[in-house]
């Protein structure tokens, strides 16, 4: 499984970095969230499925 | 006869609905679930006729859509003269920049003033927040009795925003009292131009002090300003007042309203207090609950600027359009038990901070006032008491859910000899 962030969606709502701040970052930028990694290793599955289900845009996506 | 139809049209779902009245202060969480349940898409017809979108999917998506659903407003300075926004009813005498403008204009803003909210710039905050939180408590902590609103949730992010914009920190009651007053203070009430009129202060020292950072700039948000450039213009006086006044609208009375209705939830509910005093570590997930639960931003307006259809819902240019964060975070679409507070709750997929391209710049700096003021009251006045019979709520909550007044008891403790500096 993969994970991604439609910027044009995200607003730096930040619970995807609550849910899982082992692959989710905030950019110093403008504060809105990018993967490190896309790929997302088996332990975080679930941590990457409560981003996808907290994030109020629904602008993460896994793939 | 076009007119007319369009106006019957809108008239569909009418409603009863103040969102600045009394009643609506006293029973929103109800009123709320009863139109989301009965009539999710309700007409008004009260300062000058709007629809209310109560629910957190029509919600968001409006959000999403600012291209027909603008939160632009025009302000002629001279004539005074005033239309869309984000208020209903609109907020004379200024125009919020950028929460009041559309793109092109609104990129260009948020491009300049991002990156000085971004979470790490706002890290250098965390140090000051706590020692301003620590001494506003230790003028109390003998006297084993405060009033919350007045001692320590407005001073304490209004001192923080002083710091931030660069101001002297013993300004911050002329600038936060005036912005505190036209939050809650109703527009019928004879006292309103007054308050009004509070932030003629505001204006003339954000223009003082700009002046001072053009000679000799320092690392605070107002040499930014002065100094700065949008699109690569440089900031003229009106767009430099509008960019402050938004700010400080942000900074002070929206972090005083959540941290306010946290402590007085914690004192009525031991058993949360208890729970978050010995395990810190539930602070992030707790502090998100609450931005859910109370969400301090009431609601906010959107002005329609092109015909245009929502999941079924059919918008008229020049309609407006009420935002109700509050019940969106209420909706039992989205959220399990959504009147109840759950300390950890997750995911939580609030939108107390707003939802689209508007969504609030400053949260990550709220979050670290909120934190540092009742990580403060949990160290150091833990069994605090608030008085019931004592509480004044805001005449209006149609701006933001706060209090006037919220007195409170605890046993005296010691200073601990942090100063306002």
């Amino acid at each position: 499984m993969k994970v991604r962030v439609d910027d044009r969606l995200c607003q730096g709502h930040a619970m995807c970095t609550l849910a899982c701040p082992e692959l989710f970052e905030l950019s110093d930028e403008d504060g809105h969230a990018f993967v490190r990694q896309a790929d997302v290793p088996p332990e975080l599955a679930e941590k990457i499925e409560q981003a996808v289900r907290g994030c109020p845009e629904g602008a993460i996506q896994t793939y | 006869m076009e007119l007319q139809m369009d106006r019957y049209a809108a008239q569909q779902n009418p409603v009863d609905f103040d969102h600045h009245s009394a009643d609506h202060a006293a029973n929103w969480p109800s009123a709320f679930a009863e139109l989301r349940a009965n009539n999710p898409r309700p007409w008004s017809e009260r300062h000058g006729g709007f629809w209310i979108a109560t629910k957190f999917k029509d919600i968001v998506s409006i959000g999403q859509r600012p291209d027909f659903f603008s939160a632009h407003k025009d302000y002629d300075p001279v004539t005074g003269a005033i239309a869309g926004g984000i208020s209903i009813p609109a907020i004379p005498g200024l125009r919020g920049v950028p929460n009041e403008t559309a793109s092109p204009e609104w990129d260009g803003v948020r491009t300049f003033i991002n990156r000085r909210f971004s979470p790490r710039a706002v890290e250098a905050f965390r140090l000051k927040a706590q020692q301003f939180a620590a001494a506003l408590i230790d003028d109390v902590i003998e006297t084993g009795r405060f009033d919350i609103v007045e001692d320590f949730t407005n001073p304490m992010p209004a001192l923080v925003t002083m710091e931030l914009f660069g101001f002297p920190l013993d300004e911050w009651r002329a600038f936060a009292d005036p912005f505190h007053k036209i939050i809650y203070t109703p527009r019928d009430d004879p006292e309103f131009p007054n308050t009004v009129r509070g932030l003629d202060y505001f204006r003339q020292r954000v223009e003082e002090v700009a002046a001072l950072r053009r000679i000799e700039p320092r690392d605070d948000l107002l040499s930014h300003f002065a100094n700065g450039s949008i699109d690569g213009k440089p900031l003229d006086g009106e767009t430099l007042y509008n960019l402050a006044f938004n700010i400080l609208a942000g900074g002070v009375d929206t972090t005083t309203a959540l941290t306010s209705n946290t402590l007085i939830h914690l004192s009525r509910h031991p058993e949360d207090r208890e729970r978050l005093r010995s395990d810190r570590a539930l602070m992030p997930l707790a502090r998100e609950e609450f931005v859910r639960f109370f969400s301090p931003i009431h609601a906010l307006a959107r002005n329609v600027v092109e015909d245009v259809e929502v999941d079924g819902w059919s918008f008229k240019k020049g309609e407006r359009v009420l935002l109700a964060y509050s019940s969106a975070n209420r909706d039992p679409d989205v959220f399990d038990d959504p009147d109840r507070v759950i300390l950890d709750r997750f995911p939580n997929k609030h939108i107390g901070f707003g939802a689209g391209m508007h969504r609030c710049v400053g949260s990550f700096l709220a979050r670290i006032m909120f934190e540092a003021m009742i990580n403060e009251v949990l160290d150091r006045i833990p069994d605090y008491q608030v008085v019931e019979e004592e509480l004044v709520v805001y005449p209006t909550i149609g701006n933001i859910n706060g209090w006037v007044h919220i007195p409170a008891t605890f046993t005296p403790g010691t200073k601990v000899g942090a100063r306002i500096e």
